[in-house]
């Protein structure tokens, strides 16, 4: 912009603000740093920060600010020409024991023990797909937007499937949740989850689980699928790193392997999920969602009432609760599913449509929340406080994924948007 | 201003520790192990792959010319959306009037999201600012 600018950040991001600035080439940028957090500070507890030190240099806060707008740039402020990052040598070469203390102490694992990525063993994931060794698989980021994105191959990716255990036949649905771009451990400080649905002859063919035990620790192809994500996720693009690539705040347990959910669709009442979206049942997808979290949906009001529990109405006061930045990802075991097929919903939209009606809050309460917003546009401007409104103002905020074995007729409800859908076929 | 060092090999693409033990790799040579390590005898050797990606080259952006002094100038106070950033910019504008009283700021919260760009804003404080003081955080 060519005007001098001075960025106040909050010392629970200095690591973050420091590292970001020299991958955006300017290393030496004029941060001055508070106390962190700014909000829920009163006034005076603001101007105390300002009128006290800069808790990095020790200064002054506000002459240090003023400063950095007015004291003249010194030679390496003003210097241009390009740097290329490395990222180590192609191969590390050591015992079997020193290589894990070796790739655990470069933050390359989720911090459990790998399958050391030889090159034989990488040599055999790659003949699981027809691309070559050398294509670019995609680009991902930490985080969209704030740091710059990462390219990698489908032998780097391979090197990660290794080193979480997956199978050869498990490639084509790893290479296709690294062609998205999309982090597993997206940088932010609200410890976000990320989940996958698969459908589609595919699980069956990898012996995927969707039925007892299904989101458990229980077979290798949902768990090491899920793994790989996590561990790509560090390594192909610079992310989790602690401070600097990842800032949830709390983590979150499920990035260790994610939640990989393989659709149980031959007993639900309802076409296959991907099927919404655009492909065809016999094609093999992988559907991704994010957001805020997992939670059980038992116990709830409607679900005593007999002889069909009312499972439509125990979900729209389950995800009541629900910040409505993102939707809700419902996880119906077909017992459920199958019972509100019964209650009249015959399609999935039928049941969106209801929930999105009949999930409903004030404006006064919308007005008190964080991360939920009023409703836009004419018909917003006579809202009155007492006026009760849908959360969600649109039927697509919520999803509905069939899975689990019928031995109970539970579900679960995650805090979580769609984002996309992509096809597995095409990486094998 | 300084730079620590966890920001210098940040800038090098690589965490503190990834550089660490790459150096160590590079000592091989000398009787060291890729951990770093004295070699265990008698126990076999492999070779491991490295995964990670290729992150981009990084163009080193000169910054602006800095002014003589704040006298008479506008400075926009721009807020990238998190919670209590206007009310601490709020504060920041106090302060000017308080200790700097020839100084003009103008509050204005940034379009779209944390990280995204907003050319309108941007066109606008070239046009009528001189200075940007940025709040950045929660």
């Amino acid at each position: 912009m060519g005007i001098p600018a001075a960025p106040i950040v909050t010392i629970a991001f200095k690591d973050l603000a420091q590292s970001n600035c020299a991958k955006r080439g300017m290393p030496l940028q004029r941060i001055s740093y508070t106390p962190h957090p700014v909000w829920g500070k009163t006034d005076e507890q603001m101007m105390a920060y300002l009128e006290g030190n800069d808790p990095v240099s020790g200064k002054p806060f506000m002459p240090e600010v003023v400063g950095a707008l007015t004291r003249p740039l010194t030679a390496d402020e003003s210097k241009t020409g390009t740097v290329t990052p490395p990222t180590g040598a192609p191969t590390f070469t050591d015992t079997s024991d020193n290589l894990q203390q070796y790739f655990l102490d470069n933050g390359l694992t989720d911090t459990m023990p790998i399958i050391i990525p030889t090159q034989e063993r990488v040599d055999a994931m790659l003949k699981a797909t027809s691309h070559k060794p050398d294509e670019v698989v995609g680009h991902m980021t930490p985080a969209q937007g704030a740091f710059p994105a990462w390219s990698y191959t489908v032998q780097q990716v391979a090197v990660n499937a290794v080193m979480a255990g997956a199978a050869p036949d498990y490639f084509p649905t790893i290479l296709a949740i690294a062609s998205t771009g999309i982090s597993a451990l997206f940088s932010s400080t609200n410890s976000l989850v990320s989940a996958a649905v698969i459908n589609g002859p595919i699980r069956d063919k990898l012996q995927m689980n969707y039925g007892i035990g299904a989101m458990g620790p229980f077979n290798q192809a949902n768990a090491t699928i899920g793994r790989a994500w996590t561990i790509m996720s560090r390594n192909l693009d610079g992310g989790g790193i602690c401070g600097e690539t990842y800032m949830g705040s709390q983590g979150n347990v499920i990035n260790y392997s994610n939640l990989i959910i393989p659709e149980n669709e031959k007993d639900s009442p309802w076409p296959a999920f991907h099927t919404t979206k655009g492909f065809k049942p016999e094609e093999n997808v992988i559907s991704f969602f994010f957001g805020f979290l997992i939670t059980q949906g038992q116990g709830g009001k409607g679900l005593g009432v007999k002889p069909v529990p009312l499972y439509n109405v125990a979900m729209s006061a389950n995800v009541a609760p629900f910040a409505s930045l993102f939707g809700a990802l419902f996880l119906l075991d077909p017992l459920v599913a199958n019972g509100l097929g019964d209650l009249g919903f015959k399609t999935r939209d039928s049941l969106a449509d209801w929930l999105q009606k009949n999930t409903t809050v004030t404006v006064k309460d919308v007005k008190s929340m964080l991360f939920s917003g009023l409703p836009r546009g004419p018909e917003a401007a006579n809202l009155k406080d007492d006026d009760v409104i849908p959360k969600w103002p649109k039927a697509d905020a919520f999803q509905f994924v069939v899975v689990g074995g019928q031995t109970n007729p539970y579900h679960q409800l995650a805090n979580m948007s769609y984002r996309v859908s992509v096809s597995i076929d095409k990486w094998t | 201003m300084s730079i620590n060092r966890r920001s210098l090999l940040s800038l090098l693409g690589a965490s503190p520790a990834l550089l660490a033990g790459a150096a160590a790799a590079q000592t091989k040579a000398k009787g060291k192990t890729a951990a770093g390590k004295a070699p265990v005898v008698g126990v076999p050797k492999i070779v491991a792959l490295n995964p990670r990606g290729i992150p981009p080259p990084i163009t080193l952006i000169p910054m602006a010319k800095r002014l003589d002094s704040l006298d008479g100038k506008t400075i926009y106070l721009v807020s990238d959306g998190f919670p209590g950033a206007d009310h601490f910019l709020a504060q920041v504008g106090i302060w000017f009037q308080k200790n700097m009283p020839s100084v003009t700021t103008v509050y204005r919260l940034k379009a779209g999201g944390f990280a995204d760009d907003d050319p309108k804003l941007n066109a606008e404080i070239k046009e009528k600012g001189q200075a940007v003081i940025m709040a950045i955080g929660h």
